[in-house]
């Protein structure tokens, strides 16, 4: 069992309507993808979204950024 | 980014700035926003053992559905918040499974258990009234960016959970008029109570000059008064407050604080307290605070020691 804090982060994009940009509305930690996919699903469902994703944090590269560099929390 | 002070950081929060990253903060802007998540997620988090024992006593299939889906959103509530302090290096493992009891965060009110299904219905016209009041309050001012857009779900969702409590207690008005008053007569005083010390006494100087919140506890107490005492009165339900024309405030008709029998869950009112004997009162945690932590704690801690024997 993982500890909690351990797990990666997987940031969460989803669109409401068509032609509408992709929005980040948060993020879930989760031990892999599938879980990814099953708790950003259940968490955000403020909307019936029409396209939803789940990006590893680990993914993203900052090009301008605030952050100093991609990183999961703790890790 | 370039380390800031104190000083420079709340000069460029003033200007609107908002901030994105731990990188960006003080320690001391960062220990008050870890210190306000906290009773934030723990707030959410402890709701769920609180509305699901009162849910276990509801009448019919759909009470429970509706019950349910509103301890499932809390418990997106908690995640989030959770999830925001592990970016902030915080040990959620620690401080959701192996924290006492009374070292939990969430206001004195869920500490005292709902016995019914009315007594739910009221939470919710009550208690997401005053997560709304609360939350809403960060959501148009709070500084730290994720924490801000974050709430713009658990906005919509609290604004949805006091509707569930306000069309209950407008269906149940008329059937079950002595079980609703009974809850409003200390369901009330507990959450006008939650707000905390009055401006008089506690100025939030820190967490309004760093944006976490907007307004004062005093402000916050009118906010949720200005829209719990009309629908009560509405329906006909006598509270203990009343609008004042001259001053175009809702007024308390006891003096607060005033002691409560937490055996009876009676309010004394003419038995005064000090804000000390409530904090006393509030650190020692009410009648609920072991069993609802255990109810969150317990799954872990087997899963643990099952893992162990292994
Ligand atoms: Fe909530
Ligand atoms: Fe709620």
């Amino acid at each position: 069992m993982k500890t909690i804090g351990e797990e990666p982060v997987y940031e969460v994009f989803a669109r409401r309507v068509e032609g509408e940009p992709l929005r980040h509305v948060g993020c879930v930690a989760a031990p892999a993808d599938a879980l990814a996919r099953v708790y950003a699903r259940s968490i955000y469902d403020e909307e019936s979204w029409l396209e939803m994703y789940v990006v590893p944090r680990r993914a993203i590269i900052p090009v301008e950024s605030v952050r100093g560099e991609a990183v999961d929390a703790h890790v | 980014m370039a380390p800031v002070t104190d000083e420079q950081l709340v000069e460029r929060i003033q200007q609107g700035h908002i901030i994105e990253s731990p990188e960006e903060m003080t320690d001391d802007y960062r220990r008050t926003l870890i210190h306000i998540l906290t009773v934030s997620a723990d707030t959410e988090m402890i709701s769920a053992p609180s509305y699901y024992t009162a849910a276990r006593n509801v009448p019919s299939m759909n009470n429970l559905i509706s019950a349910l889906a509103i301890i499932q959103d809390e418990l997106s509530h908690a995640h989030i918040g959770y999830r925001i302090l592990q970016d902030l290096g915080v040990d959620t493992e620690a401080l959701i499974y192996d924290r006492p009891p009374t070292q939990f965060k969430h206001p004195y009110a869920f500490d005292v258990p709902l016995r019914s299904w009315i007594e739910l219905i009221v939470a919710n016209a009550f208690y997401d009234r005053a997560g709304f009041v609360l939350l809403g309050d960060v959501y148009r001012n709070c500084s730290y960016g994720p924490w801000r857009r974050a709430l713009a779900k658990v906005d919509k969702e609290e604004n949805f959970h006091l509707r569930h409590g306000e069309n209950g207690m407008r269906r149940l008005s008329a059937t079950h008029r002595d079980e609703i008053q009974r809850a409003i007569d200390w369901m009330f005083p507990i959450t006008v109570e939650w707000f905390g010390l009055p401006d008089h006494l506690k100025t939030h100087t820190k967490q309004i000059a760093y944006r976490l919140k907007g307004s004062t506890n005093d402000q916050l107490r009118q906010t949720w008064l200005r829209t719990a005492v009309p629908l009560c009165e509405s329906l006909g339900f006598r509270v203990p407050a009343h609008y004042d024309r001259a001053s175009d405030t809702y007024v308390l008709d006891y003096p607060l604080p005033v002691d409560f029998d937490e055996e009876e869950r009676r309010w004394l009112m003419d038995r005064p307290i000090t804000w000390d004997d409530v904090l006393t009162r509030w650190k020692r945690r009410g009648p609920g605070n072991a069993m609802f932590v255990e109810m969150l704690q317990r799954g872990r801690r087997q899963m643990r020691s099952l893992l162990a024997v292994h």
